[in-house]
């Protein structure tokens, strides 16, 4: 491993300007939060070895969370434990809260950053064994034509990787707004747009330029995040990806739906939000039925690769369960 | 029921338990000597290649970096590694992905690290096989110079040239048994290479001192390590000495001597400097070791009755380049039949070397062969209890009495505990998605006695000294030992002083694999006692500065009986049809062990193998990918080593019976717990469900699959 410089802003301004200055240098710099992912991929050289890694850990003032009527605003730097069990996210933003839980392990979840949970880097199995693919480089997808059981049902191609944040379904779900700072100061992207797919750029999963930062999400004071819930399906009972997850929000007028928002995760290269499925759901009192259409609805033009199949199956299951569960039907 | 003793059969904590969560035991990762060089081995980042040429000169030239080792420059056996075929520290050509290229010693990590990245390396691909039956397609390519098919163990393990082909077993008549059967079932199961996923990956520190070789290792088995290591560098035994204080864990994975241990002396050696190798996870995946994958094509034959009445098993162990075990598919022995064929044949591949995981042959096998019984159990319509009862091995192989039997008692104590009756319902009677099952299987592994010896000192102060030659690889041998001690002394526990895990104050141990320590050593620490006890009364107590001491070295042997250890393991589980998972709700695991010298420990192996059982079932398996030759989860996140959330509180039921031989009749404990569990698993499943997968691991993929 080569050796790297280690840096400590004291501001976001000199953090931004230690990520310009390396670009400009032609110097590779990667900003780390609580470094759970970013050192091990640089230490088993997943990534372009870095010249310099910047701490943002000693910023002062982007580790709170502020809840309001007016909306609410979560610094970069909170951890996701931290968010997990804040009273005022559990209350107002329930999917929020069950997605920073369900995240890895405590240990993982204590280190890790919000910021850095969303901008973690794909953990398809190849890329995290050091294949020469295409995320890095190379000229070919090992997943298409191979162990590809984890990988995308929709929005794959020309890489198939799914997004592995927790969180990230839930911001998507709460029309999240992202505060990015750069060179030219700050830009605010709705969460919609924020994640990217391969087809429209391969080396990166967000539209995150090398020298800007996600360094705060607010949320909408919205009546209808209040009902939600994440649920997440693995592998296996701890410390490891969603194989598919649901993030869900339901705005319910006794048992009429007013609003819905369905986010899968697992399946897509980026947070899939299936709106053509929130739209059963507008206006019509939830039965079970109702809750199969939305679910098929959910999972219509799916295309799965020859291993990943059985997604299809668990995600059409998983939205059903949801609706009917967060409507209080089931 | 055995008569109560003192010492032996109370609940008793780990002599060592505090040391262990205090960090103050010293593992061997933990040793650092004045002046030590740290080593780092560079690995082949094909399947199967032919190495052209290896450059190092810029390694060398790279400040610190003190020896480079190749296959050019080093020509050492790994003799434990292939009783098959010649295996060398450094291959050409390499044959799986991992295979060791070179090893550099240097001053510090960082610089090993980069030094490795600097060997030049010009290899020549070749094609390669992962899969054993592929492997013996006409035209498959060669792994080994001999072909693919390697001889059967059985014969290696007799040393000399051996003559490649299956293993074959045969009793009766397999054809007519079959013809005369009024049930024949006919099928395929498939398992996959599991890995060991002990908790402390390989690290070897080696010095060298005026000729004297000392090795720190994580070994099973100091003795017959140091033995290997003295032969590879043609040295003396006593010229060797081999330190394990504590260890982390094998479950089979650090039996006899390792290539790190061959590769840090020799650096050392060279360099004449103490040399510290050590693995990340993801190399000590790779390297060596793990179960191997096997593919088991079944035709069974049963009565009308439930009387099973033919068995035949042809199996395909895909073992690695290198054959470091047996290969063995078993199981079909837990039952009383006529007729039986088995043919296993033992192949070369392009993967990671398989070799011993906890009870090597058997929970694959059972896997198949409790599989396929539960088919006739289904389709005669028998309750599985039932059919356990009637066709459970009463004699080895139906030819052997075994020392003591248990069997029965653990089906039916099982059973008892586990609430069969009430609890088992027909298959796939449940309509939702969500659907319960129970399901079980039995199993057997040897209790051996052999060689063994220790050493009993009893001092002036009245500290009895017990040397025995164990390493306590995480069963509790060392407090097991100490108890069969204190017992035989009549003396209490805590006046016990264990001097363990070195070769040069501990006597000659057969090791701590094929769950035989507590069998082996305590009929040794029995018998010094004996010894012990006649000079006491003959002298009586050691005055000021004086010792008494006793040496045992029993070679105990049966005489036409096996002695066995059994059990029958019962789960219920439930298995969610829409999203795949298997979760489960209660589980059983009856024992017949002999006597049990110490309860706590005893449960805890029981606990252990149940849930390494669960991962093999469910989600634990080292995937290959088929274009590349290159496994593509090496490592605990990958391989989704089953964590506590996947497990389930489990029951364990020890049936009394009396043995014997043996440390009062206590047998083996430590494998025969993982030997029913995928089975058992396998079989809810499918009363769950009734749909039988019939390929490892039974993940969601498979379980939605099969639902389709
Ligand atoms: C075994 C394992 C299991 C896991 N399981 C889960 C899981 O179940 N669910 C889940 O969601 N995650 C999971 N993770 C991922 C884990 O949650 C992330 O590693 C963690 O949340 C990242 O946070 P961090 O602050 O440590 O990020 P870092 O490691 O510091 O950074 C991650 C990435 O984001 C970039 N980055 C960090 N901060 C910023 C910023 N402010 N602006 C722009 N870019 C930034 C870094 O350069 C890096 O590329 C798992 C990880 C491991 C190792
Ligand atoms: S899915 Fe993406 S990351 Fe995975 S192998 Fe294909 S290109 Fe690489």
């Amino acid at each position: 491993m080569k050796a790297f410089a280690n840096l400590s802003p004291a501001t976001l301004a000199e953090a931004v300007e230690l990520l310009g200055a390396a670009r400009a240098n032609g110097e590779i710099a990667y900003p780390a939060g609580g470094g759970s992912d970013l050192l091990g991929m640089v230490k088993d050289e997943l990534v372009a070895a870095p010249d310099s890694i910047v701490d943002l850990k000693r910023i002062p003032g982007l580790d709170s969370i502020r809840v309001s009527d007016s909306g609410t605003a979560i610094g970069g730097l909170v951890t996701v434990d931290t968010l997990a069990g804040d009273e005022g996210i559990r209350l107002r933003y329930p999917v929020l809260a069950e997605a920073a839980a369900a995240v890895g392990t405590p240990q993982l979840k204590n280190t890790g950053t919000i910021a850095g949970n969303v901008c973690q880097r794909p953990w398809c199995w190849y890329f995290r064994q050091g294949f020469d693919c295409l995320k890095r480089g190379g000229d070919q997808c090992y997943s298409v034509i191979g162990e590809n059981q984890q990988h995308a049902i929709f929005g794959g191609g020309p890489s198939f990787i799914v997004h592995p944040s927790d969180t990230a379904n839930a911001l998507v779900a709460l029309d999240a707004e992202f505060q990015v700072a750069g060179p030219n100061g700050e830009r605010r992207v709705p969460a919609s747009e924020f994640f990217v797919l391969p087809r429209d750029n391969l080396q990166r999963e967000n539209v995150l330029d090398a020298d800007e930062l996600l360094v705060g999400i607010s949320l909408p004071a919205s009546q209808a995040g209040r009902n939600g819930a994440y649920r997440k399906v693995m592998d296996r009972e701890a410390w490891t990806h969603a194989v598919v997850s649901v993030a869900l929000t339901l705005d319910m007028d006794g048992d009429v739906c007013r609003d819905a928002c369905i986010v899968l995760g697992g399946v897509a290269p980026i947070p899939w939000r299936v709106s053509a499925a929130e739209d059963v759901l507008h206006g019509q009192g939830i039965t079970a039925e109702l809750a199969q259409q939305a679910a098929d609805t959910a999972l219509e033009g799916a295309q799965p690769l020859a291993k990943n199949g059985y997604k299809v199956t668990m995600a059409r299951a998983l939205v059903r369960r949801s609706v009917l569960e967060v409507s209080g039907t089931a | 029921m055995a008569d109560p003793m003192n010492v032996v059969g109370r609940p008793t904590p780990r002599l060592d338990a505090l040391e262990r969560v205090t960090g103050q035991a010293r593992y061997s990762p933990d040793i650092r000597l004045p002046g030590m060089l740290y080593a780092r081995i560079l690995r082949s980042p094909h399947p199967h290649a032919l190495i052209r040429a290896i450059d190092f000169a810029a390694a060398l030239e790279l400040d610190g970096v003190v020896a480079v080792l190749t296959h050019e420059n080093c020509d050492i056996e790994w003799a434990s590694g292939d009783r098959a075929n010649p295996r060398m520290l450094f291959n050409n050509p390499v044959r799986y992905y991992g295979d060791a290229v070179a090893a550099v010693a240097a001053t510090d990590r960082h610089t090993a690290e980069a030094a490795a990245q600097l060997i030049a390396v010009d290899y020549d691909t070749l094609p390669f096989v992962l899969d054993a039956e592929e492997a013996l397609e006409p035209g498959a390519v060669p792994v080994q110079p001999g072909g693919n098919l390697a001889p059967p163990f059985g014969a290696l393990a007799g040393g000399g040239a051996a003559v490649p082909g299956p293993a074959v077993y045969e009793r009766g008549d397999v054809e007519a048994g079959l013809a005369e059967s009024d049930i024949v079932i006919e099928d395929h199961y498939v398992s996959k290479h599991h890995n060991n996923a002990q908790m402390e990956p390989r690290t070897a520190v080696a010095q060298w001192e005026s000729g004297k070789l000392t090795v720190w290792t994580p070994t099973q088995g100091i003795t017959n390590c140091r033995d290997d290591i003295a032969e590879a560098f043609g040295l003396p035994y006593e010229q060797v000495r081999v330190i394990c204080e504590y260890m982390g864990g094998g479950f089979g994975n650090k039996n006899q001597c390792q290539d790190t241990d061959l590769i840090a002396a020799e650096l050392a050696r060279r360099t004449e400097r103490p040399v510290k190798l050590e693995l990340t996870r993801k190399e000590d995946f790779l390297s060596i070791h793990g179960r191997w994958p096997t593919s088991q094509y079944y035709r069974v034959g049963a009565k009308r009755d439930g009387t099973l009445h033919a068995i035949e098993l042809t199996g395909y162990s895909g073992m690695g380049p290198h054959i470091k075990s047996s290969g063995d598919i078993a199981g079909i022995d837990f039952y009383q039949c006529p007729n039986v064929r088995k043919t296993v044949h033992t192949v070369h591949t392009n993967v990671t070397t398989s070799a011993n995981y906890r009870a090597p042959s058997y929970p694959q096998g059972v896997f198949g062969i409790a599989s396929v019984l539960d088919a006739i159990c289904h389709e005669i319509d028998m309750d599985p209890v039932e059919f356990h009862l009637r066709n459970a091995t009463r004699q080895y192989r139906d030819a052997t009495p075994y020392t003591s039997y248990g069997l029965i008692d653990c089906i039916e104590q099982g059973a008892e505990a586990f609430d069969w009756s009430g609890r088992r319902r027909p298959a796939a009677v449940d309509a939702g998605p969500i659907r319960r099952g129970t399901g079980m299987a039995i199993g057997a592994f040897t209790a051996r006695l052999g060689l063994s010896n220790a050493m009993l000192r009893l001092d002036d102060a009245g500290t009895l000294w017990l040397h025995a030659g164990v390493t306590d690889i995480g069963t509790g041998a060392k407090t097991t030992l100490a108890m069969i001690a204190a017992e035989a002394m009549e003396m209490d526990l805590d006046r016990v002083e264990v001097v363990w895990g070195d070769t040069d104050r501990s006597p000659y141990s057969v090791g701590e694999s094929g769950s035989r320590t507590t069998s082996h050593t305590g009929f040794a620490i029995v018998e010094a006692a004996e010894d012990l006890k006649r000079q006491l009364d003959e002298r009586g107590p050691p005055g000021p500065g004086e010792e008494l001491v006793a040496e045992a070295s029993p070679n105990p042997t049966l005489d036409g009986e096996q002695r066995y250890s059994f059990a029958a393991h019962f789960v219920e589980l439930e298995v969610d049809t829409e999203l795949g998972g298997v979760h489960l709700t209660k589980y059983v695991a009856a024992h017949d062990s002999g006597r049990i010298v110490n309860p706590l420990t005893a449960t805890s192996q029981v606990k252990g193998g149940v849930i390494q059982g669960i991962g093999m079932a469910l989600h634990e398996e080292l995937l290959y990918d088929r274009n590349t030759g290159i496994p593509v989860n090496p490592g605990y996140y990958g391989a989704r080593i089953a964590t506590h959330l996947d497990t389930v509180p489990i029951d364990v039921v020890f049936v009394d019976t009396e043995d014997a031989h043996g440390p009062w009749g206590a047998k083996s404990i430590g494998e025969s717990t993982i030997i029913p569990v995928v089975g058992a698993i396998a079989n809810a499943i499918f009363n769950a469900t009734g749909r039988r997968i019939k390929e490892l691991p039974i993940g969601r993929d498979r379980v939605i699959g099969a639902m389709s």
